[in-house]
């Protein structure tokens, strides 16, 4: 059994658009992939339905065997406790400094205060930020803000961590920066899903590449590498 | 058996164990909480100040009545005078039928005593007070009847009073019976309509108090609005998303207990020299009942308790069907 796995998911929204197409793909506990395609190709959706943010239409998709469709809301809160989330708006709360942004996922499981100090500065110091923990995200640059919101998102230790278009206000340089710093969290057994369409950064990293195009996946690089499935750049074929 | 399959399923359908904070951490969660909140309510002063006085009104009013409702019984009650009747007989009413009334009086519980005056006593009481008593002395026979007076025992009302006027108004050779209506009927009366009327003001300024504090609390949740997203992105259950603002309702309800206490107690400074004359010309004293620790306990209990509704009810209509983006 795979730690994710998607059987068959398709979502299609009230006003008709379909935004993934029976979707089945699984995911294995310490994993790196890179799901990349074109902008509406269903990359976002996909992330948000593991994240239990919206709901599929069809298919189900099983986290360690469970169908998270079926977690009761009352329990989603302790699901999302062990999932790290980063955005490309890094949703940081302006009137906090960077060390409460990052304290946040902490206090909402009860850890204490020398604890959190603990694991706050030990995620700040990860990405690089450990002396800007008392300045408050506006005095901070966008790719500081994005590496504050990755420090939020791992300080937690999530089981799995998601990342949807985290390069994309950033330059070259610093994309390929914050995208080492997923590869690091993946050596330390975290499972990460990047959702990312600047192909030309994920092609240099060592990972599996998923690519989505109008809600299907045409090209699974495991499986191209295989040799098992698809023609690489058809669009056309679905899994 | 069955027993730990069903919590074996039941756990079952989370993917992970559930982190399990315990009770010290919920105990820290809501002294965290509490300070934040209190901080975010003091650093936004003015619009704290404005709920505070709105609640503090639509408590004190209500809760003045129900002062002066306490204090108007406890005086009908200290009052000496005891309500009563007077049952006039006819001037040729038999001595047995005059009994039979006065016995009948007598015997019922929920009078206090009896009272008889013959046709004799009335004249000779009449001469000695009125200097119309020459005149009587003219006359061939004494004009004044027999009559008998029946004081309520205390707990009997007006009612008893009515009941009685009605038992012995059709007793042979009864001419008249008048029902003495004091001022201290008539305030038992007025006590009743303030009761009543701090009941519905209760209720309606009980209202708009919770109206006010959930306006309040909705603005604060629109303030928090990110925050609450991102609270919830991380994993916050419902319950800690909604704390900060069961606090917000707590803060003012409090607060606005306060501020009745103190309406209330400027109130009854105000009014306490003219009190104290017009029942000094009543032979009473002002005594002041009421307003004293429990009241207060009483007032802060329903304020805090009018805020968590406030408070529940914005919640409710703002963060039940929260988008986290």
């Amino acid at each position: 059994m795979s730690q994710i796995e998607f059987h068959q998911v398709s979502k299609r929204f009230e006003n008709g658009h379909e935004a993934l197409r029976d979707i089945t793909a699984a995911f294995e506990e310490g994993s790196m992939t890179f799901l990349t395609g074109h902008s509406g190709a269903g990359k976002s959706t996909f992330l948000k339905l593991l994240l239990c943010l919206d709901r599929p239409t069809r298919g189900q998709i099983l986290v360690n065997g469970v169908n998270v469709a079926q977690i009761p809301p009352v329990r989603l809160a302790y699901y999302r406790q062990n999932l790290g989330a980063v955005f490309q708006d890094h949703h940081l709360l302006t009137h906090r400094t960077v060390f409460e942004n990052v304290a946040l996922p902490l206090r909402v499981v009860g850890l204490k205060e020398k604890d959190i100090g603990k694991r706050v500065r030990a995620a700040l110091s990860r990405v690089g930020l450990l002396s800007k923990e008392g300045l408050f995200p506006r005095y901070l640059s966008t790719g500081e803000q994005q590496r504050v919101g990755i420090a939020r998102a791992v300080v937690t230790r999530p089981k799995i961590l998601l990342a949807d278009e985290p390069t994309g206000n950033l330059d070259p340089a610093l994309s390929r920066d914050i995208m080492q710093l997923f590869e690091q969290f993946h050596q330390f057994g975290t499972t990460v899903i990047v959702a990312s369409h600047d192909r030309e950064l994920i092609e240099t990293m060592d990972a599996r590449i998923i690519e989505l195009s109008h809600g299907a996946v045409v090209r699974d690089e495991t499986e191209y590498a295989s040799g098992e499935v698809l023609s690489d750049e058809s669009h056309h074929v679905e899994v | 058996m069955s027993k730990s399959r069903g919590s074996k399923s039941k756990l079952s359908r989370d993917p992970w164990p559930r982190n399990r904070s315990g009770l010290a951490a919920g105990g820290r969660d809501h002294l965290r909480v509490a300070r934040e909140t209190l901080h975010f309510v003091s650093a936004r002063m003015g619009t704290s100040l404005l709920v505070w006085l709105l609640v503090g009104i639509a408590l004190a009013l209500p809760a003045g009545l129900f002062l002066l409702q306490v204090n108007l019984g406890a005086m009908t009650d200290a009052w000496d005078g005891r309500p009563g009747l007077s049952v006039y007989f006819q001037l040729d009413a038999s001595d047995p039928a005059i009994q039979e009334v006065v016995e009948t009086l007598r015997g019922d519980a929920s009078v206090h005593g009896v009272t008889f005056i013959s046709q004799a006593q009335a004249l000779a009481e009449f001469q000695s007070y009125a200097s119309l008593s020459d005149a009587l002395e003219l006359l061939d026979e004494n004009p004044l009847p027999a009559s008998a007076r029946a004081v309520l025992a205390g707990g009997s009302g007006l009612a008893d009073l009515q009941r009685l006027a009605d038992m012995v108004t059709s007793a042979p050779g009864v001419a008249e019976v008048s029902v003495e209506k004091t001022w201290l009927e008539r305030v038992t009366e007025i006590t009743r309509v303030i009761s009543r009327l701090g009941i519905m003001l209760g209720l309606l300024f009980g209202i708009g108090a919770v109206l006010v504090t959930a306006t309040s609390v909705r603005l604060a949740i629109e303030a928090r609005l990110e925050e609450l997203r991102v609270l919830k992105l991380v994993g916050a259950t419902d319950g800690q998303i909604r704390r900060p603002f069961l606090y917000f309702g707590v803060f003012y309800g409090l607060g606005g207990g306060l501020v009745a206490a103190m309406l209330i107690s400027l109130s009854l400074l105000v009014v306490e020299t003219p009190l104290t004359n017009l029942l000094g010309s009543y032979s009473q004293n002002l005594e002041l009942a009421g307003f004293d620790p429990s009241f207060l306990g009483v007032l802060f209990a329903i304020g805090g308790v009018l805020g968590v509704l406030g408070a529940l009810l914005a919640a409710r209509a703002r963060l039940g069907n929260l988008e986290i983006l």
